[in-house]
């Protein structure tokens, strides 16, 4: 009885924010300058045929009342029509959505996977020359900007080795018959490889610093002192007894990553042509589509909003000292 | 004291009447210049920037805006008497081979309110000449109005043109015979016959091609792109096509004959069969064309306006008949409208009718056409299979037709020489680097044709000065257009003083393009006999103009 009430408010909590969200996109788009209708109704138009497209995009109603009509059809888990494609916002984002998850979470597991081990080593190699070579460089690969460590990887193997294909998520012309036997194809794992590593290398960086930094802090603490006085062996007390604790803030950041990893991902879509939402969020965005836009703004907030719920969680359930409440 | 006097008095009569006779000319204020940005639009923006520049040491005091198209459009179309000048550009198209759309819209007095003619052009000596070239059918007649239009349009310079585009592309020779591409006027090697006619001559039989773009319909109905229109043109039919040459050509048709000057027949070649495989009928062609007007294809109506009627006469005939005589009736209404499957559109648009969307809103699963393409599958945003229609009478020598979208120009270019494309219809980037890569990788081969369309930079003429012709010639003048070609579009464009590009042989009027006469000095004396003054500081308006417009 006494967890539910916090979870009952963490709930709370979670609409509140959604609805900011929901409220702020919406009206962003709508003080954009520029009439979205310029973009949409042909010159040809007759007088009569742009009344019926401009009622058919809700522009007809005042701000008020398309803001509600956009709420109550969010509740019904109705997106609405893209203003560009007319086609369902929901149909084109179910689509493009898994792309962008896999990429996201994929270059994070990889990064985050190799940034632990990574930064449990250098905090090992403290003072040596190893973290002096090692330190500028990670912090360089932090520094660089995603697209163009895209470019550079994508310039030295795919076009100069021959390695990796340079786009898509499959070959031209090539057909799968389910999403399961495109993602466990050879073909689609090979187009994964260089947007993901892009991203892998640039997420890498703060999970290694910050494991490093806490395994410094923890190889301190009386228990691992308490451990080499045991007597016991060096994987015991660095991995056992240092790592396991130092990795608990790293997981939740993982959580949180997620978040600003999908910035990155417009940018690493457009340099690899990988068909993913963020790519096409900033593309409903120049061309004034409101309903795909916001859909697609809404689609990466929630991702980002229960990200953040489990990093909560996750932390709760790592940490037999830290509580709900 | 009293030679002090004179000369004091003497000084402050002068000072007055010089400052009175400045203070009789209005100076002119500060005009706005729109253009897109440079990311999106590099060779405008960079064109707007020296065009600004030229116009500054004229006196002008020139201010540029630069936004996105949606709020260009915006401000452009919707809000007429809003703004001073805006770069623009119109799209080559093959149905715009025929000068009767482009001359007629941009300037006839009747598209200035809400069409085309957005700039408020209002000519009678112009409407004439442009209304008798649309229903003079002697070629050589008509030639001679169209030449007549241009040179007045060069004499009044309500728009100042720039240039018209050379696109380049490229194809890998290892994959495909050299001598099967097919450069169509004014379109270049990316032409519909090219798709038609690239023969395979290796183990590679897809031809592979590009875009920048994301797809937004396959739609017959539907102009909703210029990728987009490369779909529709190889799965849908017309019953004429625009041949390499821009002259018509019959294709679902196999003839025609003009009763008189406003009926002509069609005859229909018999064969022809729908993907679904349903026959293609005389009732689905005359379906085809009252679909344009129904209400539906508000795209579409603009060329199917002037058909009073369509008849079926027998199996195979039918007959148009038009209002009024259109010499361009062929190229730009019979070599444009789709040719679409009554017994699928006809349910469809019936239950449009009733509700506010119309057929731009419907997209088929399988776009069922009669094409020598047939739809396969449609990835979105990433790529669009078709297949050759091998029962077609003009079946491609390729396999299969396959569309990739490639937003990173960079990347375009390293998939060809990698071979993940293998023709190259989409290049963002500089057309150098291409004919760089081309030397260095032996397989690539790169064509470049000057295209249809133009780019060029518009006078709100219901805004004075730009009402004064002789303000907007001068401003014309001061630009040499070598400057716009080799700065701003790095040599791959050639200069214009005429909306009709000269890859348009037959109606393109060179003199009005080798006598235009440019130079600062030139501008800066037309501006002078115009009375204005304050030519090369500050431009102020003729005596007794004042200025109505300021900020």
């Amino acid at each position: 009885m006494s967890t539910l009430k916090p979870i009952l408010i963490r709930t709370l909590q979670l609409v509140l924010v959604l609805w900011a969200v929901v409220t702020i996109l919406f009206l962003m788009f709508r003080l954009m300058p520029g009439n979205p209708l310029a973009a949409y109704i042909d010159p040809t138009f007759t007088a009569e045929q742009q009344e019926a497209l401009i009622r058919q995009f809700g522009l007809d109603k005042s701000l008020l009342q398309q803001y509600f009509t956009y709420l109550i059809n969010l509740l019904q888990g109705e997106l609405g029509y893209s203003f560009r494609y007319r086609t369902p916002v929901a149909d084109r984002i179910w689509l493009l959505l898994p792309n962008t998850l896999i990429l996201t979470f994929s270059s994070l597991i990889v990064a985050y996977a190799f940034g632990i081990f990574a930064g449990a080593f250098l905090a090992w190699k403290r003072g040596s020359r190893t973290e002096a070579a090692a330190l500028p460089v990670v912090l360089a690969t932090r520094a660089m900007p995603e697209f163009w460590l895209g470019m550079v990887l994508l310039a030295i193997f795919s076009f100069s080795l021959g390695w990796f294909p340079a786009g898509g998520t499959r070959s031209a012309g090539t057909h799968y018959e389910s999403l399961w036997q495109l993602y466990t194809s050879a073909n689609f794992l090979s187009h994964l490889a260089l947007p993901m590593l892009t991203l892998a290398i640039y997420s890498q960086g703060l999970p290694l610093l910050l494991m490093r930094s806490n395994m410094l802090d923890v190889m301190n603490e009386d228990f691992v002192t308490m451990a080499r006085i045991k007597g016991l062996s060096p994987y015991a007390v660095v991995i056992r007894h240092g790592a396991r604790n130092a990795m608990l803030p790293v997981m939740t950041s993982f959580a949180i990553s997620v978040g600003y990893q999908l910035q990155g991902n417009v940018v690493v879509e457009t340099v690899f042509s990988w068909p993913g939402l963020g790519r096409e969020l900033v593309s409903a965005v120049s061309a004034a589509d409101y309903p795909l836009a916001q859909g697609a703004f809404l689609m990466i907030a929630v991702v980002v909003i229960i990200m953040n719920l489990v990093a909560d969680l996750l932390y709760t359930l790592l940490d037999p000292r830290i509580s709900y409440a | 004291m009293k030679n002090f006097l004179n000369i004091a008095t003497g000084v402050a009569l002068g000072a007055s009447l010089w400052a009175t006779s400045v203070a009789a000319q209005d100076p002119i204020r500060t005009v706005h210049m729109l253009s897109r940005p440079q990311a999106a639009q590099p060779a405008e923006f960079q064109a707007v920037q020296l065009i600004a520049q030229e116009w500054r040491k004229l006196g002008l005091d020139v201010k540029v805006d630069v936004m996105p198209w949606s709020q260009m459009a915006d401000a452009v179309w919707y809000n007429r008497d809003t703004w001073d000048i805006t770069a623009w550009q119109m799209t080559g198209r093959p149905e715009r081979s025929d000068p009767d759309e482009i001359l007629y819209n941009l300037f006839h007095s009747s598209t200035a309110e809400k069409g085309y003619n957005f700039i408020g052009y209002q000519n009678p000596e112009y409407d004439k000449v442009v209304e008798e070239q649309r229903i003079t059918v002697d070629p050589d007649k008509r030639r001679a109005l169209v030449i007549r239009a241009q040179e007045i349009l060069a004499a009044d310079q309500p728009n100042m043109m720039l240039v018209h585009p050379q696109q380049a592309f490229a194809f890998d020779k290892n994959v495909f015979d050299e001598s099967t591409v097919v450069d169509q006027s004014g379109i270049g090697i990316r032409s519909y016959w090219t798709w038609l006619a690239l023969t395979p001559t290796g183990d590679q039989k897809d031809i592979i091609v590009n875009s920048s773009d994301n797809v937004i319909a396959v739609n017959p109905l539907y102009i909703s792109g210029v990728t987009d229109n490369w779909l529709t043109e190889l799965l849908f039919d017309r019953l004429y096509r625009v041949g390499a040459d821009g002259l018509p050509q019959p294709w679902a048709a196999e003839n025609h004959e003009w009763r008189d000057e406003t009926t002509i027949a069609v005859k229909l070649r018999s064969g022809m069969e729908w993907h679904d495989g349903k026959p293609v009928t005389a009732e689905d062609v005359a379906f085809s064309y009252q679909a344009t007007t129904g209400g539906e294809a508000p795209m579409y109506a603009p060329f199917g306006k002037n058909i009073s009627d369509v008849t079926i006469e027998s199996d195979n005939t039918i007959v148009f008949s038009l209002t009024t005589p259109s010499a361009s009736f062929m190229t730009s209404t019979l070599a444009k409208i789709n040719l679409i499957p009554k017994h699928v559109w006809e349910p469809i648009l019936a239950d449009l009718s009733t509700k506010d969307e119309n057929a731009e809103s419907y997209q088929e699963d399988m776009p069922i056409g009669s094409g020598a393409y047939k739809f396969v599958r449609w990835l979105p945003n990433e790529e669009i299979v078709l297949e050759a229609n091998t029962g077609h009478f003009n079946a491609p020598k390729a396999e299969r037709f396959i569309l990739r979208q490639v937003p990173n120009a960079e990347a375009a270019l390293g998939m060809l020489r990698s071979g993940e494309l293998n023709f190259l219809t989409d290049f963002q980037g500089d057309p150098q680097v291409l004919l760089d890569a081309a030397e260095v990788d032996g397989d690539l081969e790169v064509v470049s044709t000057v295209d249809i369309g133009f780019r060029y930079v518009a006078f709100n003429l219901r805004r004075p000065p730009f009402n004064d012709a002789a303000f907007r010639r001068a401003l014309s003048a001061s630009v040499d257009r070598r400057l716009i070609v080799n700065a701003a579009f790095k040599k791959f464009a050639v200069a214009s003083n005429s909306v009709v590009s000269p890859a348009l042989e037959f109606w393109h009027a060179s003199e009005v393009v080798d006598d235009f006469e440019v130079g600062a000095d030139v501008a800066m004396s037309i501006l002078r006999e115009a009375g204005y003054g304050g030519v090369g500081d500050k431009l102020t308006y003729p005596d007794g103009v004042t200025e109505t417009l300021g900020d």
